[in-house]
């Protein structure tokens, strides 16, 4: 089973859960995975070609997949894998 | 107190200029109280399509956005760019620095954290520690008065912030 770490504006999906237990061979996989117990969870992550969108980090322990080989970054058991959206604000409210 | 050289502090002062009115932000780091690296990070923001804002936002935020230009959306918020972030991160790591700030620049309003701010910033705060990435500070840079650019920064911290003194040296 891999720990998939939830950030707050996500956890309406995953009916309030900040920690998802999946499977997958790869990020990928496990989004997929994800999305069929989450359904509507993949768009939020990935664009319409399936890639990463880009104000959202993925990391594999500690490190960003961009830093690996991306989506197709290989997972194994015990793996953790986070999912952050990028730093932001604003003003004005 | 943090210090932070000239050179850092009058750039990030520059760069809030250059973007004006777009907010610009970035990443400072150091250790022991000195900050000794500065990234400037691209600020997205402008060039996200709707569909992108819809994914990012929570309903309040996206309404203020959504009823704006994509280029004036910049004026009133910022996303950093992933790459570039997690770029600096990894240059942070290797210097074997610490002391984390964010920095964004308010081009019309006074330097202290927005709701949307904070509300950003505890939504970072739940994930970080797993990430073993140290609790950063945040940083704003005001052009309200333009020729009178203001600094000051925060250690947000249960939805609330707290002033964190910050010198020029
Ligand atoms: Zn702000």
């Amino acid at each position: 089973m891999i720990t998939v770490r939830i950030p707050t504006p996500l956890r309406p999906m995953t009916g309030g859960k900040g920690e998802v237990e999946a499977t997958g061979g790869s990020v990928l996989e496990l989004i997929d995975h994800l999305n069929g117990a989450h359904p509507g969870l993949k768009d939020r992550i990935c664009d319409e070609q399936g890639e990463v969108r880009r104000f959202i980090n993925i990391y594999v322990n500690e490190e960003d997949i961009r830093f690996l080989t991306g989506k197709e970054t290989p997972l194994k058991d015990g793996d953790e894998v986070s999912i952050v959206p990028a730093i932001a604000g604003g003003s004005h409210g | 107190m943090i210090s932070i050289p000239a050179t850092i502090w009058d750039d990030m002062i520059a760069h809030a200029r250059e973007l004006d009115p777009h907010e610009c932000c970035g990443v400072l780091a150091g250790k022991d109280g000195v900050i000794s690296a500065q990234y400037r990070i691209t600020n997205i923001l402008a060039s996200m399509t709707e569909d992108e804002l819809t994914t990012f936002f929570e309903k309040g935020k996206l309404s203020d956005l959504k009823n704006l230009s994509p280029d004036e959306r910049a004026d009133i918020a910022f996303i950093m760019d992933t790459m570039e972030f997690s770029s600096a991160v990894k240059d942070i790591r290797q210097k074997e620095l610490t002391l984390p700030i964010f920095y964004h620049s308010h081009t019309s309003s006074p330097a202290r954290p927005s709701e949307t701010d904070i509300k950003k910033a505890m939504d970072f705060e739940t994930m970080r520690e797993k990430l073993n990435f140290p609790e950063p500070r945040h940083l704003i840079i005001s052009l309200e008065e333009k020729s009178h650019p203001v600094i000051r920064a925060y250690h947000i911290q249960n939805s609330l912030s707290t002033e964190v003194p910050v010198q020029r040296q």
